[in-house]
């Protein structure tokens, strides 16, 4: 019997070896279609607003050089400073009740030892639905007489809440309504990291005899902090910029009380008379908020990452 | 070091970048020098394309797609009818104005956003064509130079609507004129003896209220700016925050919307309220949902009666590659026949002299009930209100108007504080729209 061996050893692999230029270039060639889009839809409409800024045009053809007098007029009118006071303090709100909300939140999913993914599921559908749906939804569940809310609350004794009608109740509706609508995708961030901090610690450390919040105060929180950071980043964002569930559930009142930042960029850019040099002047000095508020969170995070 | 070069250079070319889009206007810089108008032969309309931007109320729909049919048919031409939300309208305009891409003709309901980029008429429609349009709405579509930039296709009045049955239910007669006391001393004897949870409601407008400041015989504007005279303005307000004080009209729906606007005609088809002040376009949809008997009312008289105007314009755009098609359609949109039709329809009232003196047959009983007491009021309905209504500054004016009520039901101002206020901002606005 003969016997014939085959052999099927398998070639070397070779690396592409298309020059030093050419590994270099392949990442930025392969960016290069989403970059364009990115800076046509994105970057230069952003920097054409700075330029716009400077202009006074009511039709977005014809513009009339103003130097800085958009902000001028901006900064010296009382109802931007109401509206910069309610953004404000929604956006306080906002980030610090929605992050901790979020993280209590998290803590208790993570805590489940069945059911993690329906409870997951059920945080986050919020975030899927349109916000313009979610204001409308709870604009009718906070109507005085006859909503949802202040029924259930009848239940217990408890009076009908001027929920849409009265300044401060007002405030705390699009609070309320605006974390219940971004707590989800808050706290799945939140969650992602919880799971990912080795149970071995918190075993140790209920070896040493510490309790509960002690855990959570010296393991959590600390190895938690690099999606606090995104959290908090992302809410202070969300914050500022939130308008559309507004728009629908309060429509920015009673009498200017829930009207945030971008509604009166909103208002002045496509309400009459149109003014598109002070809606980018408030559009350009939300950047700048933003950004700075930002800049300082991430500062922050990495000096305390050296620490 | 190498990293320090190269962020440096990296913030230079985005700083290069921020001065060469900085350093030119957005777009294009003003130019006052007065644009030629294009003419050209009907004869040459053949096999041409209209297009016409349209918002719907719901039935003219139907009567404005068999017009183009006709027009069509009658000149071989195609007209690519574009429907659109309302709440779209000016912004998507303006958006297709930036990018030269204007519709051909517009339906609108302001021109203040547009005066500029519309296109004068009276080269192609001839200086007499005006003439054939009721004097009121026709102070709306005029310029600066008294030429004609739109044709007013429809009109609206307001006016009070009323639960026939409650007022019957109450042994309340409906009279055929009557005071703004007399009617709130119905509403609420009525509200009493059927227990309705409001005797009065009225949509959250600027124009709704102006029918009330100008049956007290004061408006916003007039042709020199800002009219507003704030005694009569108190006189006529007051009473609505004397309602909403005693929950007599709903407070609520006036403070849970904002700076949105906001319609009671459902407070009103809910059976909540005797008396409901809107307009002539609600009779459709009373006429479709409505579960009990309802009428109009004629307007209440305070210092002067009749009711407030508004209405719907027809424009062709100065960027329309065909003006003289554009101009022929809207000639044709609004002749005898065709605003007939479109206005029986769609249950508005007509703005040519001849069918407002011959009358419109809307065809059933209940609809032509309604708008004959409408156009009764159209008569009685005083020139300053089609003056204050074609004001540039109307429609913000409008707004301010709204907030400074809200500013009063909300308790944070007294009412000659708030109208001292708002006087103050017409004012504003009046210089930064005329300027």
């Amino acid at each position: 019997m003969t016997t014939t061996t085959i052999t099927t050893a398998r070639p070397p692999l070779t690396r592409w070896t298309g020059g030093g230029w050419g590994m270099k270039l392949a990442p930025y060639l392969f960016l290069i279609p989403n970059m364009v889009i990115f800076a046509m839809f994105t970057i230069y409409p952003a920097l054409n607003g700075f330029n716009m800024s400077l202009y006074e045009s009511n039709n977005g053809r014809t513009f009339r050089w103003v130097g800085l007098d958009n902000y001028r007029k901006i900064l010296t009118d009382a109802e931007f400073w109401d509206v910069v006071r309610n953004t404000v303090i929604y956006a306080v709100a906002f980030v610090v009740l929605g992050t901790l909300v979020a993280l209590a939140t998290a803590a208790l999913v993570n805590a489940q030892r069945r059911g993690k993914t329906f409870f997951r599921a059920v945080f986050f559908i919020p975030v899927l639905v349109s916000p313009v749906v979610v204001g409308l939804i709870w604009n009718w569940m906070l109507e005085r007489q006859n909503g949802l809310v202040n029924t259930a609350l009848g239940w217990f004794g408890i009076p009908a809440v001027p929920w849409l009608v009265d300044d401060t109740w007002a405030m705390v509706a699009i609070i309320l309504v605006g974390i219940w609508m971004q707590m989800g995708f808050y706290m799945l961030i939140l969650l992602a990291g919880l799971q990912a901090i080795d149970p071995a610690l918190y075993e140790a450390a209920r070896m040493d005899g510490a309790n509960w919040w002690q855990q959570f105060r010296v393991i959590t929180v600390p190895l938690l902090q690099p999606s606090i950071v995104v959290v908090v980043v992302l809410a202070t964002i969300h914050g500022f910029q939130s308008f559309d569930f507004i728009w629908t559930l309060t429509g920015g009142g009673p009498v200017g009380a829930t009207t945030l930042m971008v509604q009166y960029i909103y208002e002045n850019g496509f309400q009459s008379p149109i003014r598109y040099g002070i809606a980018t002047a408030g559009g350009v000095l939300l950047f700048l908020t933003v950004f700075t508020l930002t800049l300082v969170n991430w500062l922050i995070s990495r000096r305390r990452e050296a620490v | 070091m190498a990293l320090m070069r190269k962020r440096t250079l990296a913030a230079l070319a985005l700083g290069a970048s921020a001065l060469l889009v900085a350093g030119c206007a957005p777009g294009q810089v003003e130019d006052d020098s007065p644009q030629e108008v294009q003419t050209a032969n009907p004869e040459d309309f053949a096999g041409k394309t209209l297009t016409y931007m349209y918002f719907t109320d719901g039935p003219d729909e139907e009567a404005t797609r068999q017009l183009i049919g006709e027009f069509e048919e009658k000149y071989d031409v195609t007209v690519d009818l574009e429907i659109l939300p309302y709440a779209d309208l000016v912004t998507s305009t303006l958006n297709r104005l930036s990018g030269g891409n204007a519709p051909d003709v517009a339906r609108l309901t302001s021109l203040t956003d547009f005066r500029d980029d519309l296109l004068v008429l009276d080269p192609y429609l001839g200086d007499s064509y005006s003439a054939e349009f009721l004097p009121g709405p026709l102070q709306a579509v005029k310029n600066a130079d008294d030429d004609m930039i739109a044709v007013p296709s429809d009109l609206t009045m307001n006016g009070p609507f009323v639960n026939a049955e409650l007022f019957e239910k109450a042994g309340v007669e409906i009279p055929e004129k009557w005071t703004w006391d007399e009617m709130l001393a119905a509403a609420e004897e009525v509200k009493e003896k059927t227990g309705t949870p409001y005797a009065f409601a009225m949509d959250k407008s600027g124009h709704r209220l102006s029918t009330i400041l100008s049956q007290y015989g004061t408006y916003m504007l007039n042709a020199d700016g800002n009219a507003l005279d704030i005694d009569k303005a108190e006189q006529a307000l007051q009473p609505l925050v004397d309602l909403m004080a005693d929950d007599d009209m709903p407070a609520d729906f006036w403070l849970g919307s904002g700076s949105r606007y906001a319609g009671a005609n459902e407070i009103f088809l809910a059976g909540e309220t005797p008396i409901y002040l809107s307009g002539n376009w609600q009779v459709a949809q009373f006429s479709k949902d409505a579960t009990f008997d309802w009428a109009v009312a004629p307007n209440p008289c305070a210092a002067q009666c009749g009711g407030f105007p508004g209405g719907k314009f027809m424009a062709a755009f100065k960027q329309s590659e065909n003006p003289a098609l554009a101009a022929e359609f809207i000639r044709f949109m609004n002749d005898a026949e065709s605003q007939e039709t479109f206005v029986t329809t769609a249950g508005a009232l007509p703005t040519r002299a001849d069918l407002s003196e011959s009358g419109v047959d809307y065809g059933d009983e209940t609809t032509q009930a309604a708008m004959d007491v409408f156009l009764a009021d159209l008569l009685l309905t005083p020139e300053e209100g089609f003056a204050a209504n074609a004001h540039p500054a109307f429609s913000p004016a409008a707004t301010e108007l709204v907030d400074a009520l809200s500013v009063v039901v909300a308790g944070q101002a007294d009412l000659r504080t708030a109208l001292t206020s708002l006087s103050e901002k017409i004012d504003a606005l009046v210089a930064e729209l005329s300027s």
